[in-house]
């Protein structure tokens, strides 16, 4: 289907004789912003590096963007697949912050104008434009972390893969980040992100991947994957704070399946009913 | 890459070439290493290979060994090539020569490290009298090679995923591609360092000048029995070559081409 970004179908991949990755299906379309969770080694990293064609899968299909990634190359595919690493000192090697950001442009052969009004906009979206002739080593981790992104960002790809963007960040980098999957929405950009933040998902998704041992054990809404006890056992995560007290006052009548906070205290109002209803 | 580190790699098992004092193993290690420079005939260094080969079998480490030396296999070509191009005469030869000194040294090194613990060398050093912080710099670096190796994979991964073409271009072209892997490398590397130095120093090491050992190696009959061998053979192989009594068929040389 056209508006099929990603089709992964019955996909096996095993590292020397370990498998991790076992009979994962999955679609993702144009437009949408996904989780990928699940316990440390469950296969989210591996099943994210198969959307760029840097690992190939040893059994089953990946097609992204109708292109099988077996027959193109990772240089290839990440025109269109931009992928964040999780650690910004894996990647930073320029003299200049702006330098780190041409990188991947000049790789891709953009004219030199366009180089130049790319890197303003990443710089100046990821709060960094004042940096910009500093040496990347001289920032700090939440700084290296979004001159990461920016370097992504600059060649606007039309799939963003972030693996862990939100690990080692305080409240604000945080917010920036989620501000940033907000503009990447308006933008029409299809984003996949992995992460072990309950809360930060809950709030900023609709659709949740959950894997566990190289499977996939929950996928849909976050409302139902989320408030799933089964799943979140099973993928050894903490339930949201939401969910946790709606399954305490489930004895009042609270359903199970809440998961913001204005839905609980509505429903806590309606239950004491008059003054409060 | 990994292929050729895994047969440098420590794996538990419970042979004699295992149990062997790792001082025991050292006198092979360094004899097979004098003797692999000392020789330039094809015939004796092919011998000196050779003689990995049953502490190999011994050690059950076949598999490892032998995958190791496939992905050696770049650097024989390499050194096969170069070697046929550079040597005034006798080239093919000499080649040969290079490629099997390389072989016997690379495969000494290999069942050394396959069957000693990291931990029982840096014992064995410490006997000999070196200081701990140079025998845990030596262990240390031996120990971080996979994770280095891994690193480095991360890195070549994250490059390409911004476009970079490490097969591309020319030679210059080729080499200046390696500049955006080496910096996140060595800077990787150092930060790292300076967080396990902290690490460390927080666990109180430096704080004695001699530390004691969990383990206390002792020669047992089989490691004097190991040496009393390897000395045997290569102090032969050694004095043949010093007194120059080599018999003719340690000399062959191979056909020149034309």
């Amino acid at each position: 289907m056209a508006d099929t970004v990603v089709e992964v179908r019955d996909l096996y991949y095993s590292y020397n004789s370990q498998l991790v990755l076992r009979g994962i299906n999955l679609e993702i379309k144009k437009g949408e912003i996904v989780a990928i969770m699940g316990e440390n080694g469950a296969g989210k990293t591996t099943l994210i590096k198969h959307f760029n064609g840097l690992l190939k899968p040893k059994r089953g299909i990946v097609e992204v963007f109708g292109v099988d990634t077996r027959e193109a190359s990772v240089a290839e595919l990440s025109r269109k697949v931009g992928l964040v690493f999780q650690n910004p000192d894996h990647q930073l090697f320029a003299e200049t912050v702006e330098k780190e950001v041409e990188f991947a442009l000049r790789n891709f052969g953009f004219e030199e104008e366009t180089i130049k009004k790319r890197v303003d906009w990443a710089l100046n979206l990821m709060g960094l434009a004042r940096y910009r002739h500093r040496s990347p080593f001289t920032l700090s981790i939440g700084e290296r972390k979004r001159l990461a992104i920016a370097s992504i960002l600059c060649y606007d790809p039309e799939l963003i893969i972030f693996d862990e963007p939100t690990a080692g960040q305080d409240f604000l980098q945080k917010e920036r980040i989620a501000e940033l999957l907000n503009l990447l929405r308006t933008r029409g950009k299809t984003v996949v992100v992995v992460t072990h933040d309950v809360e930060f998902v809950v709030t900023r998704f609709k659709r949740v991947i959950v894997m566990s041992r190289g499977e996939i054990i929950g996928d849909g809404d976050i409302r139902d994957v989320l408030s799933n006890p089964e799943i979140l056992k099973k993928a050894k995560l903490v339930p949201p704070q939401i969910v946790k007290c709606a399954w305490l006052l489930s004895d009042l009548g609270v359903p199970k399946n809440i998961i913001y906070p204005e839905e609980l205290i509505e429903k806590i109002k309606s239950i004491l009913g008059a003054p409060y209803g | 890459m990994d292929s050729i580190l895994e047969g440098f790699k420590f794996k538990r098992k419970n042979t004699l070439i295992h149990n062997l004092d790792p001082r025991a193993k050292s006198v092979y290690l360094v004899l097979s290493f004098i003797s692999a420079l000392l020789f330039i005939e094809p015939v004796p260094l092919v011998i000196i290979f050779l003689t990995s080969i049953p502490l190999v079998a011994i050690a059950k480490a076949f598999r490892e060994w032998s995958r190791s030396m496939k992905g050696l296999l770049f650097f024989i070509i390499f050194i096969f090539v170069l070697n046929l191009f550079s040597a005034a005469e006798n080239r093919v030869n000499y080649a040969f020569s290079m490629v099997f000194r390389f072989l016997a040294l690379t495969s000494a090194f290999s069942v050394f490290f396959l069957t000693t613990t990291p931990d029982d060398f840096m014992s064995a050093l410490e006997k000999l009298g070196l200081p701990t912080e140079y025998t845990l710099m030596f262990t240390m670096s031996m120990r971080f090679v996979p994770t280095l190796a891994r690193d480095l994979q991360v890195i070549v991964d994250a490059q390409k995923c911004r476009g970079l073409e490490l097969e591309k271009g020319n030679l210059i072209r080729k080499v200046k591609n390696y500049v955006p892997i080496l910096i996140p490398l060595i800077i990787y590397e150092i930060r790292r360092s300076i967080m396990i130095a902290e690490a460390l120093e927080s666990r109180a090491f430096g704080a004695l000048k001699r530390t004691t050992s969990y383990t206390e190696l002792k020669f047992k009959p089989r490691d004097y029995a190991f040496i009393a061998v390897v000395l045997a053979f290569f102090g032969a192989l050694i004095y043949l070559k010093i007194t120059g009594l080599m018999p003719e068929w340690m000399k062959v040389k191979l056909p020149e081409i034309p």
